[in-house]
């Protein structure tokens, strides 16, 4: 689900340029599967799918699935469309040291709504 | 070259807030009817340029916004130091009030959006005479913390940027990118600690409970328009509060949390009708 991340980087040079000095790995968790990202100067470097046995990173974001998927529909539904949307209604949960995701708030949530398509498909 | 200039005129003035003096800027355009517009936490008057531009409510409607203290042109108080701002719910109606008595508006028309939706209806409860209508924009009764709000204020976080996130998020998706990049620029611009200053009345000493009741739209109609897109004050919420007053309350298609300036166009569609009522 979130294995594409590695892709188009270079479509995302401007967003790397707000996250120019980031290093950091971080998890996404859709309680099904887990996804380590791993960042340097902004750009994706890496992105491993699990299952992990000793994972190492900064901070983690966990929503189930479903939640996800409508997250990443071409125009989501209101309280799908943002990550803090999505942690107003409790269906996502940052853990960790979060002191990356939120001096980078945008970029993150730019770069994971990167992964919308550009135009209406049904994706379930 | 000719330019297109707008209708708009900036003025300063000094007004005594609560004993001080707060050098307060304001915007104007049109005649008729005062509208007095109230930004939201964080940002300034800059949010309500599409009303002050709209040739429609300009032939009714003498627009007026004011940055608040500590807000877009509007000075901090003398003495003032980063770190001490916190907006409570009196220091908002006082402000209010001075800059309506001190512009002297006989019952304008008060519109708020978010903090400024929130206060409208403290102005409801506790000044029903003194306005022809209030229209609250994203009003909700009250809001529980849902994010930890230190964050707004680090100094090893830059202020603009997280700011600038956090506004970005609560738009819809369907507004104009040009349009939510400006609304999230007012938040990149906000001064240290002003946004989270804010919220301590948005979330904290300005929540209203059961006082609503008080609430008696006969003796001053309230309107209420909520972006679908807002998870700050929802539709649902909106429409609690809307039930207890005993009013509908109008849900926007397509804007979040700051219509007027994240799709003007779309709002104006929903503003037009509410304003041919109370003119």
């Amino acid at each position: 689900m979130f294995k594409s991340l590695i892709d188009n980087n270079e479509k995302r040079s401007q967003l790397s340029i707000m996250a120019q000095y980031l290093n950091t790995s971080f998890m996404i968790s859709t309680i099904e599967n887990e996804y380590l990202v791993n960042i340097e100067k902004g750009v994706v470097k890496n992105v491993e799918e699990g299952p992990f046995v000793m994972p190492s990173y900064v901070f983690k974001l966990t929503a189930p699935k479903n939640e996800w998927i409508k997250f990443l529909q071409h125009i989501p539904e209101p309280g799908s469309h943002d990550i803090i949307a999505m942690l107003r209604r409790k269906v996502l949960k940052f853990e960790g040291d979060l002191h990356p995701l939120m001096s980078h708030l945008l970029y993150f949530k730019l770069l994971l709504a990167s992964l919308r398509p550009a135009e209406s498909k049904n994706e379930n | 070259m000719k330019i297109e200039k707008e209708p708009i005129s900036g003025q300063y003035g000094k007004f005594k807030i609560d004993g001080i003096d707060y050098r307060i800027y304001w915007e104007e355009a049109g005649q008729g009817i005062p509208l007095v517009c109230l930004h939201t936490a964080g940002s300034d008057g800059r949010q309500y340029r599409a009303l002050l531009n709209d040739k429609k409510i300009l032939e009714k409607f003498r627009v007026i916004v004011f940055d608040m203290p500590w807000h877009g042109k509007s000075s901090p108080p003398e003495n003032a130091k980063v770190g001490n701002y916190k907006l409570s719910t009196d220091f908002y109606i006082s402000q209010i009030m001075s800059f309506i008595n001190g512009l002297e508006l006989v019952k304008p028309v008060v519109m708020g959006c978010s903090i400024g939706g929130r206060i409208i209806l403290h102005l409801a409860i506790n000044f029903p005479d003194k306005f022809r209508a209030l229209i609250g924009l994203q009003s909700a009764g009250h809001l529980d913390p849902y994010y930890d709000i230190s964050w707004l204020h680090r100094q090893d976080v830059h202020g603009g940027e997280v700011c600038g996130g956090i506004a970005y998020g609560l738009m819809a998706p369907t507004s104009p990118e040009s349009d939510k990049f400006e609304t999230m620029w007012h938040y990149m611009q906000g001064g240290p600690g002003i946004f989270k200053g804010d919220l301590f009345f948005y979330k904290f000493d300005g929540n209203i409970g059961n006082e609503i009741k008080k609430i008696d739209n006969s003796k001053c109609p309230i309107y209420l328009l909520t972006g679908e897109y807002d998870y700050s004050a929802t539709p649902e919420e909106t429409k609690a509060l809307a039930d207890t007053i005993g009013i509908e309350m109008i849900k926007m298609k397509n804007v979040g949390h700051f219509p007027m300036s994240e799709n003007p166009k779309e709002f104006l569609k929903y503003l037009h009708p509410v304003l041919n009522k109370i003119s």
